[in-house]
């Protein structure tokens, strides 16, 4: 097939398109996260020693952590489906800021009990439990994620894919956050981690299948 | 968080743009960006247009990068991206560098599927006639004939090399035709004689 007749196509073809905003990509993204999080809540599953768990530091350490993980990651997300834009240099900052706040957890509470009482702490049972509904509460966001990609043009998908399923990750354990009763950072380091690296996993290894152009 | 996903252009598109807009391949990066921007509301003309002269920039672009069989491939595949994906430019940002993204992003397509339909590989001993025997009779004939008289190596030249008859070489060189066989004869013999003092020298 020669070009012109292929120009005359897509010229023929032509209609007017909505120009793509990182900033409508977001408001769509922030729009299902707080759908999702207020069903959560509204189903009453928030933990039921919410008052308590106020006062401790740990408590927050736990969301403002996953938030700014989160954050940071849907933006770089969303800004790599453009084109020109690269999601690597945004990825090493995550990757920074996941070693901070894991750091400043250890910081927070560090353990003084040596391994005697490890297996106490991180509770398996629960533990897996945690992880299981972590991913299951990615899932939204994965697949708002996974819809904005195919509707932007990221040109590195396993870096674009890599921050979503970060992204998604870090929502699904910020939402979570309000319903787990464990504030152990070790337990949520251990935890929490295992949960977001499936997830992360997961759409590292769907996404760009799913999203190529 | 701006700066954390730092728009990592790679290198070179704007300048690629603009090394080809000054050498007069009637790149004007503004005029694209207008067009491109007319094409997002609607204007099929504009489009059509600006697919038109993408098409040269595409050509040189991938001339240098890919494999001559598989230009207009990836010449059409980046067409159909642009058109897809039209949505995505930006106006506030060049042409030039959305333009190129997308060529670099269907550049590395196209050499993984290179990748996925290996070529086969040729051997180094490829088999092909050998002239060297013909150069060198041909070399050798020239010589011995320059040894002969010109009337009976311009003789055995048309009758013996060129395939004429005794008449057809009797009329081309003027020679009766008693006289072509005459020096057709004498000039093999000399011929003959001369090979054989050189076997003999050898």
């Amino acid at each position: 097939m020669r070009t012109e007749p292929l120009i005359d196509r897509l010229a023929n073809e032509l209609k007017p398109v909505r120009r793509r905003t990182g900033w409508s990509d977001a408001l769509a993204l922030v729009v299902l996260c707080a759908v999702e999080l207020g069903l959560f809540l509204a189903m009453g599953m928030m933990r039921p020693d919410m008052p308590t768990a106020m006062h401790l530091a740990s408590f927050w350490w736990k969301p403002a952590s996953l938030g700014l993980i989160g954050l940071v990651s849907g933006s770089v997300a969303i800004m790599s489906l453009d084109p020109v834009r690269s999601p690597r240099r945004g990825l090493r900052w995550i990757m920074a800021l996941i070693a901070v706040c894991l750091a400043s957890g250890w910081l927070l509470e560090p353990s003084r009990d040596g391994f005697s009482t490890l297996t106490s702490r991180l509770d398996w049972v629960s533990g897996l439990e945690c992880l299981y509904t972590i991913v299951a509460l990615s899932v939204p966001a994965v697949i708002g994620l996974g819809l904005l990609i195919r509707r932007g043009a990221p040109t590195d998908h396993a870096g674009t894919a890599l921050a979503a399923g970060l992204a998604a990750a870090a929502w699904g354990a910020f939402v979570f956050v309000f319903a787990c009763r464990f504030d152990d950072p070790l337990y949520v380091a251990v935890w929490y981690s295992l949960g977001c690296g499936a997830v992360t996993l997961f759409a590292r290894c769907t996404l760009p299948r799913l999203t190529r152009w | 968080m701006r700066s954390a996903t730092v728009a990592l252009q790679p290198r070179g598109y704007g300048g690629v743009v603009q090394r080809l807009s000054a050498r007069g391949s009637g790149v004007d990066n503004h005029a694209w960006n207008a067009m491109m921007v007319a094409a997002q509301a609607g204007d099929a003309s504009s489009y059509h247009r600006l697919l038109s002269e993408v098409v040269a920039w595409l050509r040189r672009y991938y001339a240098r990068r890919l494999p001559p069989a598989m230009i207009d491939d990836a010449i059409q595949d980046t067409l159909i991206a642009i058109h897809e994906k039209r949505h995505t430019y930006d106006p506030t940002r060049p042409f030039g560098a959305w333009l190129a993204a997308i060529a670099r992003y269907k550049w590395i397509d196209a050499l993984r599927s290179l990748k996925a339909k290996p070529t086969e590989v040729l051997d180094d001993d490829i088999p092909v006639a050998d002239h060297e025997e013909a150069i060198t009779s041909a070399w050798s004939l020239e010589r011995l004939l320059a040894t002969l008289k010109p009337a009976q190596s311009q003789a055995i030249r048309l009758v013996k090399l060129q395939g004429l008859s005794i008449e057809e070489a009797s009329k081309a060189t003027g020679q009766s035709a008693a006289l072509v066989k005459v020096n057709i004869h004498r000039g093999l013999n000399r011929l003959t004689s001369l090979l054989r003092s050189e076997s003999d020298a050898d």
